[in-house]
């Protein structure tokens, strides 16, 4: 599958990302990790070890303290608020362990809010968005808000929201954690086969056999990556 | 981002907290109406009064001193134009009948056996009565013992005066008895602005009963003097006729010598009283406008309270939108939005509502209804200023939240 050159989506060299609440706390210390286009790899790591800062540097939600993260083509660490914005609406599609979706809005919608901000029209959007329901399966619930879904339904609306902008890679965290395990592997299956079909993804979770979807697993332990996993199938 | 989507998404946020929406969008629909009430109310009785007083006597120059600053009013009323000032502006072109006005201090007015106490009586000539102030009979001759009393004097005695009726009224040191030819609702030489209510008047004629003398500066001889004089002019030379008369006043009138210091002597029309009229109810309906504006700041107060709440309440739906790509700005521009409507909703509602009460306002105090566009459409324009002013602080807030602390957030 794995092309001869390498295409990356996703590059962080060196990044290191330190808070400072109170004292300075390193959540990164020196992170090098590169995703190629079509990729599958599960980030796992206990809890506090850096996994979610990872991910939030990826998606453009916060800025490296040190080092660059480069997300299709572009660095992030200088980019401003306003071009992270648009690479967080465009480039990089978040999958939540809560779903984050808007409560007042109806699925279709919901799928379609990111394409508000992209600046498609409304019937392209509608149309867009129903498509994408109908991919993952909820054709007969387009109009319900998520209060009238139940969690693996609104994890699929919560997916086809992060397809909606075609984006470059999708970012799921813990994306079976509020679900029961049934319903949990349903939801990988779905993601397997967005893999299959070309999609670039980036898997959070403390759970072995979640993490076992990707091709990789990187083991991030007290911020820095331990190493990186190959999985046979 | 899409105009139109935000202004769904924006009208979504209101609609979906129905309750609290309302409460606000009434605490300036309150501001908004009681500044339109206060204005158009205003506007209305300054309109009626003018029209009245512009409408009355328009062809009449009143004369009179009045203090060149605030003190001495009472001088202000001292007796300077003699009987040879009156003959002096009567002679002059353009002028139809000089009107001379002065008081009799006297102690009572008894009628059939009721006996009422009045501090003065109006000594006047027979041209003061006119056509249109006749209620019933005619005016008094000069030299007879005939009275004429405005309606709200006639109606002052247990039994109301009519025509042909006697009155009695006592002085210090004499009494005199009047017959009443003829019951008035005004005069011509009285100033304009007699208020609201007219208090109850009763007019006899110069000649006898005036005895007010000076000695006039250029005559030589004592002659009776008075307060004030009522010109009345041809209606086509009412100005030409002020002029005339200012000129004689400031240069051989014997008012002039007469008059104390600190005294001006001045002619105006009912223009100009309904200039300055105008001025001090523009002044009153300002300062009352301005009070109600306190209500629209409440109002502005309640906007930015429910948008500060609301920026909360919908923290993590903020960072929803950030994390699917909105920007600050996007998210700014939403709240913003949001309390926009807020006012401008109140704006549109208090409008009609305050248009509605003052012109209820109007009808009570019996007073013509009329706009006051510049005011309505600034209230407007404030409502909507209101929305914005108001949003501006929360929705800055709200574009500042962080999504990850929000996405984060119960």
């Amino acid at each position: 599958m794995a092309q001869p050159q390498s295409d990356p989506v996703v590059a962080l060299s060196n990044v290191r990302k330190t808070y400072d609440l109170g004292g300075v706390v390193e959540a990164l210390a020196d992170v090098s990790l590169t995703l190629d286009r079509g990729s599958y790899a599960a980030v796992m790591g206990p809890s506090g070890s850096g996994k979610s800062t990872l991910l939030n540097l990826v998606g453009g939600l916060d800025t490296p303290t040190e080092g660059a993260v480069t997300v299709g083509g572009r660095d992030l660490s200088t980019a401003t608020e306003s071009e992270r914005a648009t690479v967080r609406g465009s480039d990089v599609g978040f999958v939540f362990q809560t779903f984050n979706l808007m409560p007042r809005l109806t699925a279709v919608e919901n799928v379609a809010l990111p394409l508000v901000f992209d600046g498609w029209s409304r019937t392209d959007r509608r149309e867009r968005a129903r498509e994408l329901l109908a991919d993952v399966g909820l054709t007969d619930r387009t109009d319900h808000r998520p209060s009238e879904l139940s969690g693996g339904q609104r994890q699929r609306v919560a997916i086809a929201r992060a397809l909606a902008p075609t984006p470059q890679i999708i970012l799921a965290d813990e994306p079976t954690g509020n679900i029961d395990t049934e319903t949990g592997d349903r939801i990988m299956d779905l993601l397997d086969d967005l893999h299959e079909a070309g999609n670039t993804i980036l898997l959070v979770t403390h759970e072995r056999h979640i993490a076992e979807h990707a091709d990789r697993i990187v083991h991030v332990r007290d911020g820095v990556v331990e190493r990186i996993e190959t999985v046979t199938a | 981002m899409d105009p139109q989507e935000s202004l769904r998404i924006a009208a979504r946020s209101i609609r979906s907290h129905k309750l609290r929406s309302t409460l606000t969008v009434i605490g300036v629909v309150i501001g908004i109406a009681s500044v339109v009430t206060f204005a158009t109310f205003g506007a209305s009785v300054k309109a009626d009064v003018v029209g009245n007083v512009a409408g009355s006597g328009a062809n009449n120059v009143y004369v009179f001193g009045q203090p060149a600053d605030e003190e001495g009013f009472e001088q202000a009323l001292q007796p300077v134009f003699t009987e040879h000032d009156v003959e002096q502006i009567a002679a002059m072109e353009g002028v139809q009948t000089v009107i001379p006005r002065g008081t009799v201090q006297v102690n009572s007015v008894t009628h059939s056996g009721d006996t009422v106490a009045l501090q003065q009586v109006t000594a006047t000539v027979p041209a003061t009565v006119t056509n249109d102030s006749v209620v019933e009979g005619r005016a008094f001759r000069s030299g007879a013992n005939e009275t004429v009393v405005n309606e709200a004097a006639a109606a002052s005695f247990a039994q109301n005066v009519t025509v042909g009726d006697r009155i009695t009224v006592a002085r210090s040191n004499e009494t005199w008895t009047l017959t009443v030819v003829g019951i008035v609702n005004g005069t011509a030489g009285e100033l304009p602005i007699g208020g609201f209510g007219p208090d109850p008047r009763v007019y006899v004629p110069t000649d006898p009963y005036y005895d007010t003398v000076v000695e006039s500066p250029n005559q030589g001889v004592r002659q009776r003097a008075y307060p004030q004089l009522t010109v009345v002019a041809d209606p086509v030379e009412t100005l030409t006729v002020t002029e005339r008369v200012e000129s004689y006043l400031g240069a051989d009138a014997d008012a002039r010598q007469l008059a104390p210091d600190g005294i001006e002597l001045v002619a105006r029309t009912s223009g100009d009283f309904a200039e300055e009229i105008s001025d001090v109810i523009e002044q009153i309906t300002r300062f009352v406008t301005g009070i109600a504006v306190i209500a629209l700041v409440v109002g502005a107060i309640g906007i930015a309270n429910i948008m500060l709440v609301s920026v909360t309440e919908r923290t993590r739906e903020i960072g929803i939108m950030k994390a699917v790509g909105a920007r600050n700005r996007d998210v700014m521009e939403l709240f913003l939005l949001e309390a926009t409507l807020l006012g401008t909703g109140g704006a549109l509602l208090g409008l009609p509502l305050g248009l509605a009460v003052g012109w209820a306002a109007t009808r009570y105090a019996e007073v013509g209804f009329a706009l006051a566009p510049t005011w309505s459409v600034l209230a407007v324009l404030v409502g909507v200023l209101v929305g914005v002013v108001a949003g501006l602080y929360p929705a800055w807030r709200a574009a500042r939240v962080d999504p990850i602390d929000a996405l984060r957030y119960e």
